[in-house]
């Protein structure tokens, strides 16, 4: 298309010459386009600003129980922010391997929900060295943690006395025990020993960690916060150091969590990056162009959608074919196995290609066309009178016995 | 307002920075920037009204062969325009090459040709011209489309004229003007000339004989200037396609072919498409250029779905001729013609003319009537003979009137109207 004027074309000075050009009008500028929508505009801004507030206004909010984020009773954004409100510093993470923790002994790891950890994400928190808190019920990652601990159902919520020696459960008083409690397979301490037998919170000292379990993890609520002393006992368990890394498990992640130190390099302080945790076989940056160029095609999208001038009318003749009448009667003999009739049509067709070949008219009648027939063709009267004027057929059988005796004879009759 | 595929490859070139600096909102912001970029171009590009365009399109083309149309192209704005037409036709009119691209300064103008083949007959009409214009930066710019009326009226192929020159050779052997038959056969009284062994003895004039002391002839020649009116049906039935083409090609072609020929004998022609009411109406003087009025008045005509009206085409017939004349109609023998009134038009038209019933047959019918391969083929065949029935009684009844029928595929209809026209001729019944 490009430089077609200089192939294409032929140059005149003047554009006056002949007849009249054709002309786009001017139009009116933007200024009085404007002013002439004025209503329009203003409408249009108007429900643009309704339903972007409504989009916004509706937005729907985090509501992962237990998440920081999430302000609805099952979540934990009030205790999140008491806890800030004390100075911790608490960040949520949405993979475990963004956990990133600089300095594991001045950091709680957070876990919410652990039941859902995958088995691997359980065998790299064995390895966490820095402080543990699991929240809400722990399945089977109690075991793969290596906690003396076991868990049974409450039936029955109740609020209990500490009945222990831990400082954090004593500062608290009571809590309450519901849904999970702790049951201790060894000497350790479990508190807030309800009647059924299982407590709502132990803590386990290994090495030089400790992690804690609030298996009734309605305690850190936002609904139950306010309770008994559930609010001393979360704000003293999770404000143990300056930092606090909250993860929710799902059991989408199956990333693994990492650290100062952790990872294949092993190098002293350095933290591993997602990239290091999770392995990408494509280079970074590939998820951002193709982005890019998905944006592209949305551009190429417009450049293609608008047409070069509208399509033109075409009035389309009819298309019947002239054929059709005889066709459908011919599906109506079929349909009606009419065999009679149609070799009756065949028949009166035989005898007009043979009389006008042997000079017999229609008025002459049928002894005049049977006796040329059978002279012509040599056959007896008897037989060409059958085959012209005999029985109709009774099926499609006889039908094309009849036509293809019929043939012969036609080709037999030749002019005398 | 357009955009160009310059922008999209710069879209595209949004996914580098992208990956740079991995981040969507990169993407995103240089999206933004283009789409701003074009904006500004769309601005920048000269106002479609500084174009002006004019159409020179053929007057006429015949189908099946090729015509250019002209699309002057001028810059009547101050500013140089960069920028593309398009010569946008209707699809039938099989237009190749209709786009343009042009670079004018101001007052310059440049001509651009589009082929045009026409796929069908009748007036092809063009689309609107559209106009673009690109800004500075061809990223984006103007369009508009213009209403640039122009019309090609494609006319019949004719191509039944390569029948025409066996036909004038028996012409003129009937004339009586080659040098194989010297004799004219006709029913005008030519002249008296000397007996010479070998001619009629019918054609001895005696009174002529007693005057000159020796045997003398009567020699005759066909008879000139008679009238022939052409009609033919473009009703209901002359859609309906036989082959590729409807009915109605096929009789224009015959119309076509009988009208070259009528003029050469000298005979004077006229002719009339028509349904209920007249739709094209063609009527010579006379002289070489009948065949061309006719077909671009018969080239618009297009089939009407109307029953015709065969009364209003007898009272037409009788309003246009005061003497006897050959009234060809070009129409379609079949079953429906014993209600519709063609029978009493003949039987009308008769009475004071000479009637030639013209009907194109369906090359299919004949397919139908010969298959044998099974029972199916068999009904079909039985339908076939039916129809063949039908139409054979409509048309003996038309022969019993006087009228001559000629029952023709499409491709041979043309030639033998013209040989019954000749026979006619010869015979002198005109």
């Amino acid at each position: 298309m490009r430089g077609g004027a200089a192939a294409g074309g032929r140059r005149v000075a003047v554009v006056t010459a002949g007849p009249a050009l054709v002309t786009a009008d001017m139009g009116p500028g933007l200024g009085e386009r404007l002013r002439r929508n004025r209503l329009g505009i203003v409408a249009l801004a108007l429900l643009v600003a309704v339903v972007a507030a409504l989009v916004l206004g509706t937005r729907a909010g985090d509501v992962d129980p237990l998440s920081t984020e999430n302000s609805t009773p099952t979540g934990a954004r009030a205790v999140a922010q008491i806890l800030r409100g004390h100075g911790v510093e608490v960040r949520q993470v949405d993979r475990l391997a963004r956990a990133a923790v600089q300095d594991p002994a001045a950091t709680t790891l957070v876990i919410a929900n652990p039941s859902q950890l995958t088995a691997g994400q359980a065998t790299a928190l064995r390895e966490y060295p820095g402080d543990l808190v699991l929240l809400g019920e722990s399945g089977g990652a109690l075991a793969a943690l290596g906690l003396p601990l076991t868990e049974e159902p409450v039936y029955l919520p109740e609020t209990v006395r500490s009945g222990c020696t831990d400082p954090d459960a004593v500062a608290a008083g009571t809590a309450r025990v519901d849904l999970v409690g702790l049951v201790a397979t060894d000497a350790t301490e479990v508190c807030f020993i309800g009647r059924s037998g299982a407590g709502a919170f132990a803590r386990v000292t290994d090495g030089t960690r400790t992690v804690t379990v609030i298996a009734s993890s309605g305690i850190v609520t936002n609904a139950q916060l306010a309770d008994a002393g559930d609010a001393a006992l979360a704000v003293r368990t999770l404000g143990r150091h300056a930092q606090a890394v909250w993860y929710v498990a799902d059991g989408l992640d199956p990333t693994l969590p990492t650290w100062s130190g952790s990872g294949s390099g092993d190098v002293p302080g350095r933290v591993p990056s997602s990239v290091d945790a999770l392995p990408d076989f494509m280079p970074p940056g590939t998820g951002s162009a193709l982005y890019a160029l998905a944006l592209a095609a949305l551009v190429a999208a417009f450049w293609r959608a608008r047409r070069f001038g509208a399509l033109v009318r075409e009035p389309l003749p009819v298309v019947v074919r002239a054929s059709e009448a005889t066709r459908g009667r011919a599906r109506l003999y079929r349909r009606a196995r009419a065999a009679g009739r149609a070799g009756a049509s065949l028949r009166a067709a035989a005898a007009l290609r043979m009389g006008r070949r042997l000079g017999v008219g229609r008025a002459d009648g049928r002894d005049a066309l049977v006796g040329a027939v059978a002279r012509a063709s040599g056959r007896p009267a008897v037989d060409v009178d059958r085959l012209l004027y005999g029985p109709p057929p009774a099926d499609d059988a006889a039908l094309l016995t009849l036509i293809s005796e019929l043939d012969t004879l036609e080709s037999e009759v030749h002019r005398p | 307002m357009h955009i160009t595929g310059w922008t999209v490859a710069l879209a595209a070139l949004g996914a580098v920075p992208a990956a740079l600096t991995q981040s969507r909102g990169v993407a995103v912001l240089w999206l933004l920037g283009v789409a701003a970029l074009a904006a500004v171009d769309a601005w920048l590009a000269p106002r479609t009204s500084s174009v002006g365009v004019r159409r020179e399109a053929p007057a006429s083309v015949r189908l099946s062969q090729a015509a250019t149309t002209r699309l002057v192209v001028a810059n009547v704005g101050r500013r140089r325009v960069r920028g593309a037409v398009r010569d946008a036709w209707q699809p039938s009119a099989g237009a190749t090459g209709e786009r343009h691209a042009f670079a004018l300064a101001a007052g310059e103008s440049a001509s651009f040709r589009t082929m045009l083949r026409p796929t069908r007959r009748g007036d092809r009409a063009a689309g609107p011209v559209t106009v673009r214009t690109f800004g500075p930066l061809r990223l984006a710019g103007r369009q508009r489309s213009l209403e640039v009326p122009a019309r090609l009226r494609v006319l019949p192929e004719f191509a039944s004229r390569r029948h025409l020159p066996s036909r004038l050779q028996r012409l003129r052997e009937i004339d009586g003007r080659t040098a194989v038959r010297l004799k004219g056969a006709g029913s005008e009284f030519d002249s008296l000339r000397e007996y010479v062994v070998g001619d009629d003895v019918r054609a001895v004039d005696w009174r002529g004989t007693a005057r000159r002391g020796e045997v003398v002839v009567r020699t005759y020649r066909p008879e000139r200037d008679r009238r022939v009116v052409i009609a033919l049906d473009c009703a209901r039935l002359s859609a309906a396609r036989v082959g590729d083409a409807p009915r109605l090609d096929a009789s224009i072609e015959a119309a076509l072919l009988l009208a070259a020929l009528t003029t050469h004998a000298g005979d004077r022609v006229q002719a009339t498409a028509f349904d209920r009411a007249e739709q094209a109406r063609a009527a010579a003087g006379g002289g070489a250029g009948v065949v061309a009025a006719l077909a671009s008045a018969l080239a618009p005509v297009e089939p009407s779905l109307l029953e015709p009206d065969w009364p209003a085409l007898v009272r037409l017939v009788e309003s246009r001729v005061s003497q006897r004349a050959l009234v060809v109609l070009l129409t379609t023998v079949d079953t429906s013609a014993m209600d519709s009134g063609l029978i009493e038009a003949v039987a009308a038209l008769q009475r004071r003319h000479q009637v030639l019933v013209g009907s194109v047959e369906d090359p299919e019918l004949g397919t139908l009537l010969d298959g044998r391969g099974d029972v199916d083929a068999l009904y079909g065949a039985g339908a076939a003979a039916r129809a063949l029935l039908e139409r054979e009684a409509v048309a003996t009844r038309l022969r019993q009137l006087g009228a001559e029928v000629v029952l023709a595929l499409p491709d041979d209809l043309a030639p033998a109207v013209c040989d019954r026209y000749l026979a006619l001729k010869s015979a002198g019944r005109l």
